[in-house]
């Protein structure tokens, strides 16, 4: 009997997987052994210290573009996951309609444009409000993190909602549950998983975005991206390796506890 | 009690007056290249709030500032951007009333090509690209493009060039015998070419951030920037920079007031205060380059005020030029030659 196909005796399979690996993690590793330098240097290791994460978090600059980081974060993911809720109960708690795919193909337009054109559009558009309104706080950023949060937001709920049994809802009805009660009862609490993954992608996807963020940011208005990128020019201490892997270990949290959740309802 | 609250109160009635009477200022400058200390000695001495943002290119602010509501009162742009953005009309001129003290900006940058007569920009912070190499390998002069574009046998397959353009394409040209990186002499192009095309096979590298591998002895010379050559040196004592006598280019970024700033007179108050050579000191202490400033020096850090990397000899100073924006034809015979060079 012939063996069932099985993609990992492909020839070649464990070289190509060892060089993804490597190639991945590698930079990654290299640059977190780095942030625990002795020196200055990039790339001779001069011993252990932990001078450079004392730096950052005595960098007045580092707290600030990192606490308003992890507010847009954390405000841009809230706002998207509650928009993404009805969005995903709309596309699959309904019969088919006409324009289905397109609403489909509208909401998860950010994943499909590329950032500079979306950035660019921002740009255009948020500074002619900004001149007509004089308007120049956060609102600019959480709008513009908060909608390509949306699609990141709205896959996984959705994919929860394909996976649970629809008769669930249909008994509640049949017990004279409300459809508001059979929501609040019965789906949403089911749905929790799908709906804390989908907030931590899009907080993990904001904290990372930086072109957009480039854009639209007004005067003082840095996030951590920004202030990193803004970095590049002068010469770059380990300093920036150590706020590097902060946010790595942050983001490592994040993507854990994403997989968890998961998998536990799963 | 009721009197400590009454007081209390006034005092911050009179606090939130202060504020508001001093005002903000916002300034759109490159990355970590604004002295912190610098702006707390403003805000304490004007009462002025400070707010600074960071752009990673001279592209990126433009296209920022161009289309309008972007909040921001000064701005940086490098040299050969400077002419854009006073032809677009995205600068104001200084205030003399306000700016009164350009007679600090030293003679040599007084009058630049991009700014005649300093009517819109002060300086904020230059430097040079030169030639970096290892003397205890080389003993012959420092200041010679040859370094690099016809190297010794003692420094063979021990060269790295930095992948910029601009810089490269300028100490060529220069040694070339051209007087100007826009060049449209199609003799001096040629030989630039030529001469880039035989010294290739004698590098090791087009590289950046190779400041390492300068001081562990791996590279040793090439063309590279003064603040990198400077902390290449502090690692290693053998390595010294060099200023080719043909021409070497420098770059200066320079402070400007936005045309629809919000707060000008903030702004203008901002400019004429890093024209004080104690102030203009500090921004170099903390950026590492040289800020144009007559006076400057004696505020600076010990290892700045006299270091090669950005005291210029005299000799060597009018080799130094600016590089403008070339025009476009110009520039892509440029490309072409820097493509080939890099295949």
């Amino acid at each position: 009997m012939a063996r069932p196909f099985d993609v990992r005796r492909l020839p070649g399979f464990g070289v190509v997987a060892l060089a993804t690996f490597v190639l991945l993690y590698l930079p990654i590793l290299v640059l977190v052994v780095f942030s625990f330098n002795a020196g200055t240097s990039q790339s001779q290791w001069e011993g252990f210290s932990l001078q450079w994460y004392a730096a950052a978090f005595a960098n007045q600059q580092v707290q600030d573009v990192s606490i308003r980081s992890l507010w847009l974060a954390g405000v841009a993911a809230g706002v998207a996951t509650a928009l993404a809720v009805p969005a995903a109960l709309a596309t699959t708690r309904v019969s088919r309609f006409p324009g289905q795919t397109m609403i489909y193909a509208l909401i998860n337009q950010p994943l499909m444009v590329p950032e500079i054109v979306t950035g660019i559009a921002l740009l255009i558009c948020v500074a002619w409000v900004k001149v007509n309104t004089g308007y120049t706080g956060m609102g600019y950023l959480v709008a513009a993190h908060t909608a390509f949060c949306i699609p990141f937001a709205y896959l996984p709920i959705r994919a929860r909602l394909e996976t649970l049994d629809p008769t669930l809802e249909r008994a509640a009805a049949d017990l004279y549950a409300s459809p508001v009660q059979a929501f609040r009862y019965i789906t949403l609490p089911l749905l929790v998983p799908g709906i804390a993954a989908g907030f931590m992608l899009g907080f993990v996807i904001s904290l990372d975005t930086v072109v957009i963020t480039e854009f639209v940011k007004s005067a003082g208005q840095d996030t951590l991206p920004t202030y990193m990128l803004g970095q590049l020019r002068r010469i770059i201490t380990p300093e920036m390796n150590a706020i590097a892997t902060l946010f790595l270990a942050l983001s490592l949290v994040f993507v854990t506890a994403f997989f968890l959740i998961t998998r536990k309802r799963g | 009690m009721k009197r400590t609250l009454i007081s209390t109160l006034a005092l911050i009635a009179a606090s939130a007056t202060a504020a508001q009477a001093d005002g903000v200022l916002n300034i759109y400058n490159w990355g970590n290249y604004t002295s912190p200390e610098l702006i707390e000695q403003f805000t304490r001495d004007t009462g002025i709030q400070v707010t600074i943002t960071d752009f990673d290119s001279n592209d990126t602010a433009l296209a920022r500032v161009r289309q309008g509501g972007h909040g921001f009162d000064i701005v940086v742009p490098t040299h050969s951007y400077v002419q854009t953005w006073i032809q677009e009309g995205l600068l104001q001129p200084l205030d003399p009333a306000i700016v009164t003290d350009r007679n600090n900006i030293a003679p040599q940058w007084r009058d630049v090509d991009f700014d005649p007569g300093r009517e819109y920009t002060v300086p904020w912070q230059w430097g040079t690209t030169g030639i970096l190499v290892n003397t205890s390998v080389y003993h012959g002069d420092i200041n010679t493009a040859d370094i690099v574009l016809n190297p010794p046998p003692e420094l063979d397959g021990r060269i790295n060039v930095i992948p910029e353009m601009s810089d490269v394409m300028a100490i060529a040209i220069y040694a070339a015998g051209g007087d100007s990186v826009c060049t449209t002499d199609m003799d001096v192009l040629r030989r630039a070419r030529d001469t880039l095309m035989a010294a290739k096979p004698h590098w090791l590298s087009i590289d950046y951030g190779t400041i390492d591998n300068y001081a562990a002895g791996d590279i040793l010379a090439g063309i590279y920037w003064n603040g990198a050559s400077m902390r290449a040196r502090l690692q290693n004592a053998d390595l010294a920079y060099g200023y080719p006598a043909t021409g070497y280019p420098v770059w200066m970024d320079n402070a400007a007031v936005l045309a629809d700033a919000q707060n000008p007179e903030n702004a203008m108050i901002f400019i004429n205060y890093i024209l004080q050579p104690e102030h203009a000191a500090m921004l170099s202490n903390f950026a590492r380059y040289a800020n144009g400033i007559t006076g400057s020096e004696e505020f600076m850090d010990e290892g700045m005020r006299n270091a090669p990397e950005i005291v210029i000899p005299a000799e060597l100073v009018s080799a130094g030029r600016f590089s403008p924006a070339c025009p476009q034809d110009v520039q892509e015979i440029r490309t072409q030659i820097w493509t080939e060079l890099l295949q």
